[in-house]
Formats: structure tokens, sequence, C-alpha cells
């Protein structure tokens, strides 16, 4: 897992929004910090070095694009999600292009953004190599490999992408609406298939057990699954 | 098929001219007839008068013979009693024409010697029968030249007259809501295609104004709406996460996530319909038809296979098109969506393209849809708790948009849809 306390900026003029996710992110061993203007969050960006800052593109004092400027070109190796209600190609291109990591269109399920934040400080702090280890289960996300008591296990991407996204968020109850657009990207979410969700579910615990790990994944009363660990 | 206004205008001078001909070419030979007649009875009144003035005074009973043999259209005959005037037309027979020959007569007595005689004076009509013809010809040429050259001046004219409204016409039919469009501003000398062309400016202004205020008003409520719709989730979400939540509660949630699910999807959808009308996607370049097929199918097999619904395709040849590869990635999924949603279990779905045209069949209900219904936003009748009531209206857009067609048929149990490329 993540070594605890890593470091959050929350840039996001709704106030509700941004307490949602430091509530949730706090709740993760996250330490969260949040700012509601382009000016606080430029020198809270000038002072303090955080693990990743969330930033919305329209601020009521300015576009959230100079604040992305702005870290760039202190050269700092903050890991940068944009959260935008905007949505089109322009945007996002210009988005990446500036050096932001990943792209995220309003409303998201805050579980969603959970694993995007892991796998972005993942990616950019350990380059890669570090592996999620739940128990007896390593996830490598980025070589899409797993293990379970240190041998590797075939499965398939969606299963993969399932189980680093249960594991990314174990203790949540994750709706199934959640699972479903986290599997199938921009466009399933036009399907609500739950049947699809069950499908994937099933297999997943099914080879999990066939390699020897433990029964995390439980179903919450026909809402959704979670990944369940007591420690 | 409807007559044209300038035929229409033609057809009524020209009954008016056959009218005009029927009625008028009688009685106009009546009254020419009638105006000779008297003229003829005003001459043989007028001979009768000269001899009584000039001739009687100095005539006697001898020189009736006489008379009678060197005068051929004044005659003297004894009679016994005195007769009143009398004007008749009848015929005689010419010897140098060897014909009968119509004359008009005057029957009067007068006294000679103490004697009544009747004085019978007679006019040829004939020369006069062929002035009446030629008068009257003459007055059909001129009457036929009158009707001709109004029907042709009518007609040029007004070809030249009427441009204005047609130019008008054109640009009505031409005008689009949701195209751009500049109304070109009709010259006219006419103060009614004046008031037309103010008035069909103001409306295509005052249309345009109010489709793009309530294009921007969809665009800005959709987007406004997005951000408490991430509060809404965030919230939903963090409501889940209560240990102490029992089954009930579980179920109220569960529906609040599918309805919030669904709200985002319309949500989604109506800002991508404005996306789309606003040109967003102008980028086009050429793409295979099977190609984005491909990439696409992977994912809703996947889909499908949750339905168990099998997904067969056959391809006769590829299509290359022209289009945005975002748009042309929409539109597919978008038939995949309805394909898969509106299936049955264990149903199926076949792809095909031939001849320039890309078929999606699917299981359904044994119902044809309403095709007029179809493609608009919001007419959602068809099951499906999941439509965004969109989907149709998106493929209905893009097909549009690049101008290919969209029809449905409802076929041997098979709901196909087809686009025309």
């Amino acid at each position: 897992m993540l070594p605890l306390g890593m470091k959050i900026l929350i840039i996001e003029d709704e106030k509700d929004l941004a307490m949602s996710i430091s509530q949730f992110l706090s709740e993760h061993d996250f330490l969260c910090e949040w700012v509601s203007t382009r000016e606080s969050a430029l020198d809270k960006i000038g002072i303090y070095e955080y693990d990743c800052i969330l930033l919305d593109l329209m601020l009521p004092d300015g576009n959230g694009f100079d604040i992305l400027k702005a870290i760039r070109s202190q050269n700092k190796l903050e890991g940068v999600i944009i959260i935008s209600a905007k949505d089109t190609l322009e945007t996002r291109i210009e988005g990446l292009q500036m050096g932001a990591d990943d792209f995220l269109i309003k409303p998201f399920h805050i579980s969603e953004l959970m694993v995007r934040i892991q796998a972005l400080i993942r990616r950019r702090k350990f380059s890669g190599s570090n592996r999620l280890v739940f128990n007896e289960i390593e996830v490598d996300y980025f070589e899409k490999l797993i293990f379970v008591h240190q041998k590797p296990v075939d499965f398939t991407k969606k299963e993969t992408d399932l189980l680093f996204y249960l594991i990314s968020n174990k203790n949540r109850v994750l709706s199934k609406n959640a699972i479903a657009e986290h599997l199938s990207g921009d466009m399933a979410d036009m399907l609500d298939n739950h049947d699809f969700v069950y499908a994937h579910i099933k297999n997943l615990k099914k080879k999990l057990m066939q390699a020897g790990a433990g029964d995390y994944i439980k179903s919450v009363y026909g809402l959704g699954y979670k990944w369940e660990y007591e420690s | 098929m409807k007559a044209k206004l300038l035929h229409k205008t033609l057809r009524f001078y020209l009954y008016y001219a056959v009218i005009l001909f029927v009625i008028a070419s009688p009685v106009f030979y009546f009254v020419i007839q009638q105006l000779y007649q008297r003229e003829a009875d005003d001459t043989l009144q007028l001979h009768r008068n000269e001899f009584v003035i000039n001739i009687l005074p100095n005539f006697s009973q001898n020189d009736v013979v006489n008379w009678n043999k060197f005068n051929r259209n004044i005659q003297l005959t004894p009679i016994n009693t005195f007769q009143k005037d009398s004007f008749f037309t009848t015929n005689y027979y010419d010897s140098l024409e060897a014909e009968l020959e119509p004359y008009r007569v005057l029957n009067s007595t007068i006294v000679l010697d103490g004697k009544f005689y009747q004085f019978s004076s007679k006019f040829n009509l004939v020369e006069n029968e062929d002035i009446i013809r030629n008068i009257f010809l003459l007055f059909l040429g001129i009457l036929l030249l009158l009707v001709l050259g109004i029907l042709f001046i009518t007609k040029i004219f007004s070809v030249s007259l009427w441009q204005p409204f047609y130019r008008a016409l054109d640009q009505i039919e031409a005008f689009e809501i949701d195209k751009s469009f500049t109304y070109t501003e009709i010259q006219s000398s006419v103060a009614e295609f004046d008031r037309l062309n103010n008035s069909v400016k103001k409306l295509i202004e005052k249309n345009l104004l109010i489709y793009q205020n309530q294009k921007e008003f969809i665009e800005n409520a959709a987007h406004e709406l997005q951000t408490p719709l991430a509060v809404f989730k965030a919230k939903v979400d963090a409501l889940m996460q209560y240990p102490d939540l029992k089954e009930e509660h579980y179920a109220i949630i569960n529906s609040i996530n599918d309805n919030v699910s669904k709200l985002f999807r319309i949500n989604k959808n109506l800002l991508l319909l404005s996306k789309i009308e606003n040109n967003s996607y102008q980028q086009s370049e050429s793409i295979s038809l099977i190609g984005a097929l491909s990439k696409n199918i992977e994912f809703f097999k996947e889909q499908a296979a949750a339905k168990q619904i099998q997904i067969e395709t056959s391809y006769a040849s590829d299509i290359t098109l022209n289009a945005n590869t975002v748009l042309l990635d929409i539109l597919i999924s978008n038939l995949f969506l309805n394909a898969i949603k509106y299936n049955l279990q264990n149903g199926f779905i076949r792809i095909s393209i031939a001849n320039n045209i890309l078929f999606f069949d699917n299981d359904g209900m044994d119902k044809a849809l309403r095709k007029e219904l179809l493609f608009k936003r919001f007419s959602m009748q068809n099951v499906g708790e999941n439509s965004s009531g969109l989907g149709l209206s998106i493929i209905k857009k893009i097909t549009d948009l690049y101008q290919w067609t969209i029809d449905y048929q409802y076929k041997d149990g098979y709901h196909q849809f087809k686009v025309r490329f």
C-alpha cells in the first residue's frame, strides 16, 4: 500500500464537493488541504510540496490552466489531476499537453478519483515499480500482473483493473454504477449494465479462490460490492 | 400538382376572353345588322320623299308604264285602297348574278290623279352584308389581338414582377433553423414585396435568435448541472459507507444511485447534442467503417454477453468515410447501445455492410416502433429504464451533419436500423 500521509491539495471552488473529497481522502489516511481560488492555490504551491494536486479548471478568479503552468514552470514533481465539468477534446488535449497527468470529468464517483490518485502517486513517486500488496495478493498495475502467494495468476485486463480498483478502495462500499463506469470508461455508463459487473465480479472471485486467496469481496445488499478486510 | 400563380391568372384571363367572344360576337353582328337595316330604310324613305316632292307633281298616269319600264328599283302599281307604309326584307332573283339576293323593300301608297298607287322601292343588301362581314371580322381580329396581347404581356411582365416573391420563397424553403443562415435582402419596387421581405427577414432573425438562446440555455443548464451532480454523487457515496445501514436503506440508496446515473446520462447526452450542434467536432479524416466497428465491437460484445446476446458481423465491403473520429465512434456506439438495450435475453444482433449501407438488425419486442417519434428527443416509446431518450437523436444528429440518412424498419421479427452513407 501507499505510505501513510500522502499530501493532497484540492483546488476547487465548490465547497460541498471539496469537502466530500477531503473527507473521503482523510478517511484513507491522506492529508488534504483545500483552496478555492487561483491566488490561494498559487500561494500554497509556492510554499509547500504535495504528492498530488486536484485541479478544477474554472475558478472564480481565473483559469486552472494558469496554476498548471505555474506548477510545471517550477519543475515540481506533483502529479496533477484535472477535475472539470468542461468536457471537450480541446480542453483535454490542452490539459494533458500542459502537463496534467489525468483528466476526470464531473460528475465522477469518488472511488474513481481514489483509484486515479493512487495510480498517479504510484507512477510519479515510485516510477511505477511499486506493487500494490494486499496480504497474499500483489497487483502490478502497470505491468498488468497479479500474484497470489507469489505465484502469477492469469487474469484478464478487465479483471486486473477491477481488482486494483477494489483494493484501492478497500473497506468501501462501491456501487455497481461506479464499478461499471470504472470498467468501461467513457461510453459504458450509457448502458448501466449491472449484469456485466456481476459477471466480472463472479469471475474475479472464482479465480482468486482457485489461486488460494481469501474471499474479500462482499456483496452489499444488491447495491454493490466491497473489498472487506479487517486488520 | 397545384397551379402556379401566373397560370392561374392567365387562366382567368382566358376564360374571360372566351366568354367575351361567345357573347359579344352575335351581339355585335346583330347590332351592326340592325344599324345597317335602319340605314337602308332611311335611304328608301328618302327615295320615296324625293319621288313625291320632285317627280310626282309633273307625273301622270300615262307615265307609269314607262317609269316601271326604265326603273328597276322603284315600281308603281295601282291599288284599290290606301295602305300604310311598310318595310320588309325579301329575296329577289338577280338575273345578272343568276341567284336570289336579299332586298330591303318599302311599300308606300301615293295618290296619282286621284287614284291610289303602290310605290314599291327596293334596295339591294348584298354589298352591305359583305361590309358587315368585313367589319365583323375586323372586330374579331382586333379583339383577338387584344386578348393575346394581354396574355402575352401578363406572362412576360408577371415573371419579372413576381421575381422578388419567388426569391423570398426560395430562401424560406432553404431555411433550416439548425443550420447557419443569412437572409439575402430582396430589392423590389413593390410595396407588398417590401413588406414580405421585411417580415420574412424579421421572422428568420427572430427564430434564429430564439433557437440560439435555447441552445445556449440547454448547454449552460447541462453544464451547470455537472458540479451539483458531482457533489450529489460524492454525498451518496459517503452515505453508502455508514456501517450501520440496514437493508432497506441500501435499497433506497440503490434507487438513488440508478437515478443519479440516469440523470448524469441525460445530461451528458444533452451536452453532446449541444456540442454537435455547435460544430465542436469539425476535424475530419478518412476512416474505414470496418475499422471503426472493430474498434468498438469488443467492448460491446462483453456488454452483450451479460444478456447472452449473440453479435454476428458480415461485411461485404468496406466503406471509407470522411468524418470526425469521435463522432463516428459515438454514432457506432449508440447503434450498438440501442441494439443491446432493447434486445431480448438470448437475443441476436447482426451487423452488416452492403451497397454503401450499414445495417444493424436486432431482436426485440414483436412490434414495430413508431418511426415518426423514433428520432425525437425524449420520445421514449420503448421499455428501458436506462434509456436517456437521446441516443437515437444523437444518431440522427450525426447522420444529418454528414448528410447520411438513418432509417428504421421492422422486418421478419427484426428491428433494423440502416445508415446510408
